[in-house]
């Protein structure tokens, strides 16, 4: 028991230099921007039409019910507002990111734990090469880069949808949903909003990079990581967009 | 000149090396054999610095190599052209990048040089025609051929290491490699070859270490082997028996 409570605690240390030294690895020499384009490419123009399709079909689901609801209440009117919060907010970011991970960060999870069997680390380490700052660094620019981007994206997807079934199903006016959503825009959820990828990016990178470094032992290795590296991004993402979520409502002084 | 003294390693719980102290000197050609996983790759992993010892010492030139950070084995590192068991292409690039991965990393050379260093490279181990195949085209034999070309990109190495660079290749490209890694060591750099095929050892070592439960049981020349009474060691000479 209190040798399993010393290897959690030592690879959380292992975890958080990883993290630390993956994310400074952005401002020290050598730089691989190759690597990064490479890393940025996969990561969004790859995850591009998923999360496309993925937030067409969110938004136009979320405005089909909130219709369907306010309808029944007389409230229709306040679709366009209700679903631009809700997207903004809170569905667009958690969704993309989860797109995002169980396409990239299974992706990079899978890759270097092959490396690692295939002793492709152990070369790059042989050769001089630092592989937090070759792998990883570009892996989490990357993600710090392609994760707000593909989440705004998203977010304007979801709202078209929104916006399909608001007028089209449900017959609403479109100058009402619009306008609604163009005062929702506003800096409070703007900002909520898009802090949210950057970390929920962050975590995928760090997370997945590290899952695929520390794999052990052949194809059910890979299979293990490859499985906790998704996972467990995904429960880091909900619950630190719980937290997230609890500290922008007080820093941007709402009440509940 | 590399040390041993008394080192001890285990991967968590499972101990690999129990007390090994030997001493090869850089114009040395030795082979060090042993049953699979008894920790001839380790060994190597050891000599440049990938993994740490449990206790006791390893000096290279005199350094004790144990002691120092990622960032300061790098000197230790370069005195050594390592070729791992599986080749350790990066599946990702073309044997040309494979070949070209220090040089671009380390010098400033021009694209058209670094072609023209590559194909000579490639030259040496005897396969220029495969500059553009994929690691995953590749046949075992050629794939360590590559490995051993990557090695010998950068600087000129003190000493070579090789991780069963024969293993499971047939009997001609086992040779030709063979031939290979002595035409290497002509000038006297020397090497330490890790293997399982004593034919192979023979070909192309002096010296002999035999690895047995995390210890050395035999160190000793080809007359020395010959000799030996040890009982795996008769086993592994077993194979030699066999002349048509
Ligand atoms: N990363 C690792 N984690 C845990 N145990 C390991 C690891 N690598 C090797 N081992 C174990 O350490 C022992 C020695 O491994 P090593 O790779 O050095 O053997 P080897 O002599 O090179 O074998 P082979 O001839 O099969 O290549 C083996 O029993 C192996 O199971
Ligand atoms: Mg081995």
């Amino acid at each position: 028991m209190v040798e399993r409570i010393k290897r959690l605690i030592s690879d959380l240390q292992d975890f958080y230099l990883l993290a630390f030294n993956g994310l400074m690895g952005i401002f020290r020499r050598p730089f691989y921007l190759k690597d990064t384009i490479e890393q940025m490419d996969y990561a969004g123009a790859g995850s591009l039409l998923i999360v496309l399709i993925v937030s067409l079909f969110i938004g136009m689901a979320l405005s089909l019910q909130l219709s369907a609801e306010l309808a029944s209440l007389g409230l229709k009117m306040y679709t366009g507002k209700i679903v631009g919060i809700a997207v903004i907010r809170e569905v667009g970011p958690v969704t993309v990111a989860l797109v995002y991970c169980g396409r990239v960060g299974a992706g990079m999870a899978s890759e270097l734990g092959s490396m690692v069997i295939g002793h492709q680390i152990d070369s790059l380490r042989v050769f001089g090469v630092d592989p937090i700052k070759k792998l990883v660094t570009p892996r989490i620019l990357s993600s710090l880069i392609i994760l707000p981007a593909l989440t705004t994206i998203g977010d304007a997807i979801a709202l078209l949808g929104g916006y399909y079934v608001a007028v089209f199903v449900s017959n609403q006016s479109g100058y009402v949903y619009w306008s609604s959503i163009r005062d929702i825009l506003d800096f409070e959820n703007v900002f909520s909003g898009s802090v949210k990828p950057f970390i929920f990016g962050f975590i995928i990178a760090t997370v997945s990079c590290y899952m695929g470094l520390t794999t052990k032992g052949g194809a059910k290795g890979l299979r293990r990581s490859t499985t906790n590296a998704v996972v467990l991004s995904i429960i880091l993402i909900i619950i630190s967009d719980f937290m997230l979520t609890r500290i922008l409502l007080y820093v941007l002084g709402f009440t509940l | 000149m590399i040390v041993f003294e008394d080192v001890y390693f285990s991967y968590g719980t499972r101990s690999v090396l129990k007390g090994l102290t030997f001493k090869v000197k850089e114009s040395e050609r030795v082979a060090i054999l042993g049953g699979s996983g008894e920790g001839k790759t380790t060994i190597l992993k050891l000599i440049v610095g990938l993994l740490k010892p449990d206790s006791g010492r390893i000096l290279i030139d005199g350094e004790d190599i144990t002691l120092k950070e990622e960032d300061e084995l790098m000197d230790i590192r370069k005195k050594f052209s390592i070729v791992f068991q599986d080749g350790a292409l990066f599946d990702s690039l073309n044997v040309k990048e494979n070949v070209a991965f220090c040089l671009r990393e380390y010098t400033k050379m021009s694209e058209e040089e670094i072609e023209q260093k590559v194909r000579e490279l490639l030259r040496i181990v005897g396969i220029e025609e495969a500059i553009y195949y994929m690691p995953d085209e590749l046949s075992g034999g050629m794939h360590r051929r590559v490995a051993i070309a990557r090695s010998l990109a950068v600087t000129k190495p003190k000493m070579f290491l090789y991780d069963e660079a024969t293993t499971g290749l047939d009997p001609i490209n086992a040779e030709n490699i063979c031939q290979l890694i002595n035409e290497l060591s002509k000038d006297g750099t020397g090497h330490i070859i890790v293997t399982h095929k004593l034919v192979d050892a023979l070909r192309v070592a002096e010296r002999f270490i035999f690895l047995k439960d995390g210890r050395i049981v035999f160190d000793g020349n080809i007359v020395e082997l010959k000799e030996s009474q040890y009982p795996d060691l008769v086993i592994f000479k077993k194979e030699l028996q066999y002349v048509i």
